[in-house]
């Protein structure tokens, strides 16, 4: 706890404000310290809308406060209704989803009087109706001197939108704003009295980086202009600089959020477009060149028709470079390939070269070669007609594309000879992939596998610090043994963004980058061998139409490895193919080789082919190699003392081949001219010659995933590798309360980066928001009597239309009449909307239950089912909606379907221009046109706002009876089922899993219960037989439809 | 002339009070003809429609309660077709959404003479149309089948489907992956590992 803690922590206990503070000062802190300071016997203590990760970082600060304090009781799903209400009698801190608690208010079950008070954190997220007003209304109607105390530490987001700020301190009853930026006097102060020493370091990108970084601003400029020209957005702030900051598509989502649904497709597409965009910006520098290209592939398959920026010029040259990193195609004149063709063959395929003077294969090779000239010429035919179809395949002519047929499948025979001869050669050699791949008709793909550049760099500094280290252990003073001792302070950390970066980085430095990149590339090519069926080596199956099945996953157009050697492209993709085939074989061969010494049991029940399952244990086996999560400490004490060249041979003897990495030994036997040596080849050659350096021992830190580290760590070296603002402030913070503990920090920040002005760019942000705070707060006004409103507990009564809640206005000539409250009973899933706070503002009682059918139940006769306009237009699509109304027809007699339009946004479906000329099936008009031809009887009601529905909901329910709890549960629940005990049905189930597996194929309303019943999870749900299945579902029809598509092969990208 | 019975089961037949109204512009994709009918519009043998402006409404608040108690109960679906033509709609329209609610007629809301139109057209057309497009869409391709399975756990968009098929190959090993591999796709971020890794991992219930 630093003095602006404490300073704090007195003003919260004067009096109830909401906290806004920067991010990373340690919010954790001075909750610990609250929490700390209140015991059980004070009554109980809530703590609202927490994260996972702010939990875990609260428990962990409290036991560094003080071991023996009692952690907070975490309430969620897992206590039954009567376990919470024994947890609230007995008083104390508790953890609580506001859902859980507003269900619990309203259900009387929380001695209210007995709540000492309330914390709500991320108060950036509060809105006049949501779960936490709620929950923090119905608390100040019943305890008006319990503490009401917020906490934000995002101040961009206590400034969006109008009097944001102030709204939210009305919502929550709080009068006080307390503000601390980091600029704040006594931060400053506190953080910069001892700063920790700071290493700047920039790392140049590579030219192909630049290239991809700059065509993605031109493309993403384009999208822009594209959507200027749609006169629907305010184009001011929108530059491509900021463009490359994560506001940036918040910036155009909130411009666009009030008319987003009247939005037509390509205008929304290009707000996605400009998202996948940033994305790209950032993997540039996040993922390794392999990892961008397998990504930039899938993006491409997933969205190529529907997304504009695929199109747009530029973008072609992301993709170019984004190949280009990895690997690039050279094209082999033909000419010089049929003249000399003893002596090309030898440049083309160096690798089989040598096995050729074996004497098979060079035999083998031969008919290959003359068919490549073979095919080459009707390639030239095709080619001009394949200009003109924009190369599909399928509109070949049929005589030529036979012709190829048969051409192809005896090239591919001539492969699978080449390969047994590849086989019987012992020597292993890697040369193929270290130089040139043959492709199979003219192009020769040379493999390039950047790195990134900042792998060298972190293990240089990692050396660095080593030898720093080294030097100074005569000036290792009492003072800093007795601090860091042993075990923690020797470590160096390494901070960046995700667990997977934690991965790859451990890899890099522990072992030669260059083997990471060829185990990626190996992923790469196994994953496009897998998808073009390769790799089942069954090729007359794969020449069979009978294979290409709608479950077998493959599309039909996978038979382009017969016909597609029509163009660069797929030259490009055989070359790929070829390569992939061979790491394919040597993958098998090690795995065989590791089979025979281990027998692993298959962790998928040996059902999927051997091929996956060969992936499988690779992966696994590299996992294995990698370190798991949690226990990343390399454990490099006794590799630090080695040198690299041994380690590496020692730990992946066997890894070494099926990585395809070059074996030290090879570079003696050096592989003539033709051989291209690329930039990492040389490095892995330099670092053969000289033994790598030691470095220290490394802890990889996953910003993302993990809660603060530094307090256990203690570490003096830091690197940061993905700058990141909240971890600077919390290395400030921690350096500031151990003044006397070392620390150096070295950030990597990649030069001319998009990365280093988003982190600049976050830092001004922040201050601007503070800036901006502050000034609001000079001017705020909040209302004295606020509470006065609710002091008296009567109804806040904001009718919207002033004509309904005065019902009772003519009868006695307005004079209250003691009538019964109003009740409606509302399904639990609704409490993540605002509808029912609203309804509770009107003094309507609210009876929470869950409902198999509708959101609310008015009465007997009424049920209304709720969709907000975006609901309404996904649950279309998804038929969600239909069977919505199907059951609430037949058992309503006034089913209704509540169609809720949002204050702030356009009362509109869509605009004018967007009716067009036609009818189209799938415009809203066209479906809700369906809709009510199916359902004469549904009832619509379009609502402008929440306070229009509350009134609609209250003339609704004029001259109706009350509806019957007990009974509006048991509408729609199978009777075989019964009613199931309990309330809170919505959150005895993992509901996205049920959601999943009633979309499986073969899964039906009838027999999804019991596939619960009889498996616990998906996971286990994959694992099961088909015998075992077709008992659960009670068939074999249905249950061979679920395995079938449980194993299905996923079909090809490209 | 009177138009023959096939012509007129294909038409719109419009009442006689409609002549004038603009939205007859826009009809186009539907005939439609003038007859002797009780409601406004015809779309079908027993669906009718009633169009009412709200700007109309605020000058005659009753009308629309005449014009309904008038309707004969032949018609299964009577629509009143909402035209929403003032900015202060919230009082207006909620008197005409408990008129339509309490005598039983389907309130239809359009904001523009062409969707009212467009309404009318589309209820004619679609009047023997079965409701598949609007129900579950069975759609037999495999991946559009996986990434309307996948897609149910938040967030996971196309991308993250193609990437997950083509990682593991098989779904039954997507849902055996461990959160892992999982953290190993790119595109695939800590929290939609997590709330993948759940989906998969979690028991379906959770209290036993």
């Amino acid at each position: 706890m630093l003095p602006f803690h404490e300073h704090l922590v007195t003003e919260l206990l004067q009096e109830d404000a909401v906290v806004v503070m920067a991010a990373g000062l340690g919010l954790s802190k001075v909750l610990a310290a609250l929490l700390r300071l209140h015991s059980a016997s004070d009554g109980i203590f809530f703590l609202l809308s927490m994260s996972d990760s702010q939990r875990q970082a609260l428990r962990e600060e409290l036991q560094e406060q003080d071991s023996k304090a009692e952690l907070p009781v975490e309430i969620n799903n897992e206590y039954t209704g009567s376990e919470r209400l024994t947890c609230y009698t007995a008083g104390g801190s508790f953890f609580v989803t506001s859902r859980i608690l507003i269900v619990d208010m309203l259900n009387e079950r929380v001695p209210l009087q007995r709540v000492a008070g309330i914390i709500v954190n991320n108060a950036h997220r509060i809105t006049e109706s949501c779960a936490e007003a709620f929950i923090v209304r119905l608390y100040r109607i019943a305890n008006k001197s319990g503490f009401i105390r917020a906490f934000s530490d995002r101040a961009q987001g206590m400034r969006l939108g109008f009097l944001r700020t102030e709204r939210i301190m009305k919502s929550l009853f709080v009068k006080k704003l307390l503000l601390w930026p980091r600029f704040h006097l006594s931060v400053t102060t506190a953080l910069e009295a001892n700063p920790p020493e700071v290493v700047d370091i920039r790392v140049p990108m590579t030219s192909y980086m630049m290239g991809i970084q700059s065509a993605i601003v031109e493309v993403m400029d384009a999208c822009l202009k594209e959507l200027r020209k749609t006169n629907k957005i305010d184009v001011e702030d929108l530059t491509v600089e900021n463009g490359l900051f994560k506001s940036f598509d918040e910036i155009i989502k909130r411009q666009l959020d009030p008319i987003w649904h009247t939005l037509g497709r390509k205008t929304k597409q290009l707000v996605r477009d400009l998202k996948t965009l940033r994305e790209l910006a950032d993997y540039l520098v996040r993922y390794d060149a392999v990892t961008f290209l397998r990504y930039l592939d899938t993006v491409r398959a997933s969205e190529g028709v529907r997304s504009v920026w695929i199109f747009a010029p530029p973008t072609h040259k992301i993709f170019d470079l984004a190949k280009r990193r990895v690997y690039q195609t050279v094209r082999v004149d033909k000419g010089l390939l049929l003249t000399s063709a003893g002596s090309s063959r030898f440049n083309l395929k160096p690798g089989r070269g040598r096995r050729g003077s074996q004497g098979q294969g060079r035999g083998k090779d031969l008919p290959f070669a003359v068919v490549e000239a073979e095919c080459h010429g009707h390639k030239r035919k095709r080619d001009d007609i394949g200009r003109m179809n924009s190369d599909r395949m399928e509109s070949k002519s049929a005589d030529v594309e036979l012709n190829l047929d048969s051409v192809d499948s005896k090239t591919f025979e001539a492969h699978a000879g080449d390969k047994d001869a590849a086989k019987k050669g012992t020597d292993r050699t890697s040369a193929s992939e270290e130089g040139k791949l043959p492709g199979d008709a003219g192009v020769v793909l040379e493999v390039v596998l950047e790195e990134m550049p900042k792998w060298k760099v972190l293990r240089e500094i990692l050396e660095e610090i080593q030898e720093e280290r080294s030097q100074e252990p005569s000036c290792s003073t009492t003072e800093q043994l007795s601090q860091s001792s042993v075990d923690a302070g020797s470590v160096v950390l390494v901070a960046c963004k995700d667990e997977r970066t934690c991965l790859q980085l451990q890899n890099s430095v522990v072992e030669a980058p260059s083997q990471l990149m060829q185990a990626e590339w190996n992923k790469y090519l196994l994953e496009k061998a897998e998808l073009h069926g390769m790799r089942t080596r069954s090729l007359k199956r794969n020449n069979n139409a009978k294979g290409f099945g709608i479950l077998n996953g493959r599309a039909p157009k996978a038979n382009k490895a017969a016909g597609c050697l029509n163009n660069s492209h797929s030259l490009e993709q055989n070359a790929l193919l070829v390569a992939a085939a061979e790491v394919a074989r040597e993958v098998i061969e090690v795995d065989n080789e590791s089979a025979q010494r281990v027998t692993r049991s298959c962790g998928r029940g040996g059902r999927s082919k051997q091929v996956d399952d060969d992936t499988g244990s690779d992966k696994r086996k590299s996992r294995r190699k990698g370190g798991h999560q949690g226990k990343r400490l390399a454990n490099s004490k006794d590799l630090a003392n080695e040198d690299g060249d041994t380690l590496v041979k020692e730990q992946s003897s066997s890894k070494m081949k099926a990585s395809g990495a070059m074996p030290p030994e090879k570079s003696t036997a050096e592989d003539g001219p033709h051989l291209v040596m690329k930039q990492g080849d040389m490095k892995i050659a330099a670092e053969e010659v000289h033994p790598r350096k030691p470095i220290p021992l490394v802890h990889f830190y996953a910003l993302e995933s993990e809660p603060s580290i530094l307090e256990v760590l203690r570490p003096s070296f830091i690197v940061v590798y993905d700058p990141d603002m909240n971890f600077v402030r919390e290395m400030e913070v921690y350096k500031a309360e151990h003044p006397a503990r070392p620390m150096k920090v070295y950030f990597l920040f990649y030069e001319n980066s998009t990365e280093a002005q988003k982190f600049e760019a976050s830092i001004q942000k922040e201050n601007d928001a503070f800036e901006s705070l502050i000034r609001q707060k000079a001017s705020m006004m909040i209302s004295v009597d606020q509470d006065v409103q609710i002091l008296d507990g009567s109804p806040v009564s904001q009718s919207a239309t002033g004509v309904a809640l005065n019902i009772s206005s003519r009868k006695a000539g307005g004079r209250k009449a003691p009538e019964k409250q109003m009740q409606i009973i509302v399904d639990m899933r609704e409490f993540s909307s605002s509808l029912p706070c609203v309804l509770h503002q009107q003094g309507i009682r609210i009876l929470p239950v869950t409902l198999e059918v509708g959101d609310y139940v008015l009465s007997p006769d009424i049920c209304i089912e709720r969709k907000s306009v975006a609901d309404l237009i996904s649950s279309f699509a998804s038929g969600r909606l239909y069977h919505q109304a199907e059951t609430m027809t037949r058992y309503y007699k006034l089913p209704v379907l509540l169609i809720e339009f949002s204050q702030d946004k356009t009362f509109s479906l869509q605009s004018a221009n967007d009716v067009g000329d036609e009818i189209f099936s799938a415009n809203i008009v066209s479906r809700m046109s369906l809709l009510v031809l199916h359902f004469p009887r549904l009832r619509i009601v379009w609502s402008r706002s929440l306070h229009a529905t509350a009134d609609i909901f209250a003339t609704l329910k004029a001259n109706q009876d009350e509806a019957d709890v007990e009974k509006a549960m048991r509408v729609g629940v199978p009777t075989e089922d019964g009613l199931i005990e309990g309330d809170l049905r919505a959150e005895n189930y993992n509901s996205t899993a049920v959601e999943l597996l009633r979309r499986l194929p073969g899964v039906t309303d009838a027999n999804y219960r019991s596939l619960m019943d009889g498996c616990k999870s998906l996971a286990e749900l994959a694992l099961f037989s088909l015998e075992e299945l077709a008992k659960l579902m009670g068939g074999q029809r249905p249950a061979r439809m679920l395995r079938d598509f449980l194993d299905a092969k996923c079909p090809t990208l490209t | 002339s009177i138009p023959s019975a096939a012509q007129a089961r294909n038409a719109i037949l419009v009442s006689r009070r409609q002549q004038g109204n603009p939205i007859l512009k826009h009809i186009r994709n539907v005939r439609w003809m003038f007859g002797d009918i009780v409601p406004d519009y015809v779309l079908g043998q027993t669906s009718c429609a009633l169009y009412l402006s709200l700007r109309y409404h605020l000058l005659h608040p009753d009308y629309l309660y005449f014009r309904i108690r008038e309707l004969l109960k032949s018609f299964h679906l009577r629509i009143v077709l909402c035209h929403v033509d003032v900015e202060d709609v919230i009082k207006p329209l909620h008197e005409v959404t408990k008129t339509a609610l309490l005598h039983d007629c389907s309130l239809v809301c359009a904001w523009s003479l062409e969707e009212c139109a467009r309404y009318l057209e589309t209820i004619k057309m679609y009047e023997h149309k079965p409701a598949d497009d609007i129900q579950e869409r069975t759609d037999n391709d495999y991946l559009s089948r996986l990434s309307s399975v996948l897609k149910t756990v938040r967030h996971v968009n196309k991308t993250d489907v193609m990437t997950l098929g083509s990682t593991f190959g098989t779904l039954a090993a997507i849902m055996g992956s461990s959160m892992e591999e999982l953290a190993c796709c790119p595109g695939i971020g800590e929290k939609k590992v997590k709330r993948l890794y759940d989906a998969f991992h979690e028991p379906f219930r959770r209290t036993s």
